[in-house]
């Protein structure tokens, strides 16, 4: 049963790793985005600051556009059709996508930790394992999100163009660069219901302050919720057969 | 084994207001080979992914092998969509490897038997780890064959599995659809070439979402009344027959 979605994590991985330019995409990339920060703040308690919020803010980017794309590939390349036929279920193809990504995420957060320690010299106080486990959360709403947005795209430019309606927008208003409290009201209000609030907030706690997953647990409830969420219509939009 | 391989009872099928499937039914029996033969838009895909379970008729019902579709039931199902469906990044190795692992190939060294087995039928062995992307279209094309089989599958679905194919290939092709049929699978097998037709046990002519003539190459041809009749001669004969019956 779950052998299958094994399967299709393996394939989504093997196409990564074949893909160069993407895996400098999402190995590369973030290092030159945290240095470029790291130069323009030049006090340091503003990277101290910004980094955790654009951990979170890296991993929803990239795992959400990837996944996009992945899918509407396989849509359009009718390989879909030929899982549809298979005795692969929606969750197998789901789960398989979540595996597949979380490897290359997960990789990513902590080639940006190790590097914004040890070569920014940003103060972290929270265990790595948590921060990691924190970010599977994180991704597993990303993943599932970009399934279910990969539904109204036609071909990876329209996917593309889903950036400044759902990812941008949530730089801005989710307390990624200044605090939420800082907003006007209105858009404190927003920045309520859109989940990159919740991720960049909990991960300020554990890696600024220390705090531990449990004391966290609001906003691991909250991203969780989001979560099961997007992976239920994502489950929904793969029903719609091809 | 049940009688009927594929059991179609009374199918229409309508995208939006197009009416795509009218009122089909169609019965094949195991082990043989039934062409559906029509032209462009006659409605073949649309059929073959009704009867794969991708589409669900608006009435009417569908039987594979007895049964309606299922999980179990989708093991012994091969597919080959009509454009080849196939990751680019991978290799042909990669691509025929993981539909075998998806069918529930498990054990490593029996898959990689059967995976080398076909890529050699497809007489791909010289470009096995050469990715699809650098393929030609034709090649594509048996990688594509290759994966729909990979896990001997009694019922073979084959949208166009020919087109593009040069003419010592067609020739190779169907020498492995002859062997496949021996062996007691079922292939069901779209085409617009009268030469592909000729090859199958049963052909259907379709054209409108409908059959207009069923019945072997050689009944088919007897109908017309002529004794040098081609396949193509009694294509046309039938829809000329259709057209006079609907009062055109
Ligand atoms: N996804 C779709 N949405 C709307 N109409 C469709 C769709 N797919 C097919 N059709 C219509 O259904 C009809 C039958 O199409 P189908 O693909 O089954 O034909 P076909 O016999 O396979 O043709 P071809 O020989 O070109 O492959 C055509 O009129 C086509 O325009
Ligand atoms: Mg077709």
């Amino acid at each position: 049963m779950a052998s299958n979605a094994i399967h299709i994590a393996g394939r989504v991985a093997n196409q990564i790793i074949h893909d160069r330019r993407t895996m400098a995409l999402i190995l590369i990339v973030p290092l030159v985005v945290m240095t470029l920060i790291g130069l323009s703040f030049p006090d340091e308690s503003v990277l101290d600051y910004i980094a955790p919020a654009m951990l979170a803010t890296l991993a929803l980017f990239f795992s959400f556009l990837l996944t996009g794309i992945s899918f509407l590939r396989e849509r359009s390349q009718g390989t879909m059709e030929r899982l549809m036929v298979a005795p692969v279920t929606r969750l197998d193809i789901v789960l398989g996508y979540l595996l597949g990504f979380f490897i290359f995420a997960l990789i990513q957060t902590l080639i940006i930790v190790l590097f914004t320690i040890y070569a920014l010299g940003i103060n972290f106080y929270g265990e790595l394992w948590q921060i990691l486990l924190f970010q599977v959360v994180v991704i597993t709403g990303a993943v599932t999100l970009g399934i279910f947005t990969s539904t109204f795209a036609h071909n990876e430019f329209q996917m593309v163009q889903f950036i400044p309606l759902i990812i941008v927008p949530q730089i801005f208003l989710c307390g990624v660069i200044w605090p939420v409290e800082q907003m006007p009201e209105y858009l404190q209000w927003l920045s309520v219901i859109l989940p990159l609030t919740y991720a960049v907030e909990g991960l300020r706690d554990i890696m600024l302050y220390g705090f531990s997953l449990a004391d966290v647990w609001v906003e691991l409830a909250v991203l969780l919720g989001f979560a099961i969420l997007t992976s239920i219509l994502a489950s929904l939009t793969l029903r719609k057969r091809v | 084994m049940t009688e009927t391989a594929i059991d179609v009872n009374n199918i229409s099928f309508s995208y939006g207001k197009l009416k795509v499937i009218d009122d089909m039914s169609v019965a094949i029996s195991p082990g043989t080979s039934y062409g559906l033969l029509g032209p462009n838009g006659a409605g073949k895909t649309t059929l073959i992914r009704l009867m794969v379970g991708l589409l669900k008729p608006s009435s009417g019902s569908i039987r594979c092998l007895g049964k309606a579709a299922s999980r179990e039931l989708a093991h012994q199902i091969g597919y080959m969509p009509q454009l080849p469906a196939l990751y680019n990044e991978l290799s042909v190795r990669q691509n025929i490897d993981f539909f075998a692992r998806i069918y529930g190939m498990k054990h490593k060294k029996e898959r990689s038997q059967r995976v080398d087995e076909v890529i050699r039928l497809v007489d791909l062995w010289q470009k096995r780890n050469a990715h699809v992307n650098q393929l030609s279209g034709g090649m594509k094309q048996r990688v594509s064959l290759a994966c729909a089989i990979v896990h001997r599958p009694p019922l073979i679905f084959l949208d166009e599995p020919t087109v593009g194919l040069d003419p010592e290939l067609r020739v190779h092709f169907w020498n492995y659809f002859e062997e496949l049929i021996k062996s007691g699978s079922t292939l069901i097998i779209s085409s617009h070439t009268f030469d592909d037709a000729a090859h199958c046990n049963k052909l259907a002519f379709m054209r409108l979402g409908k059959i207009v003539a069923e019945g072997s190459p050689r009944e088919l041809k007897q109908a017309t009344g002529k004794l040098d009749a081609t396949l193509e001669n009694a294509f046309l004969y039938f829809i000329r027959r259709e057209d006079k019956a609907d009062g055109k």
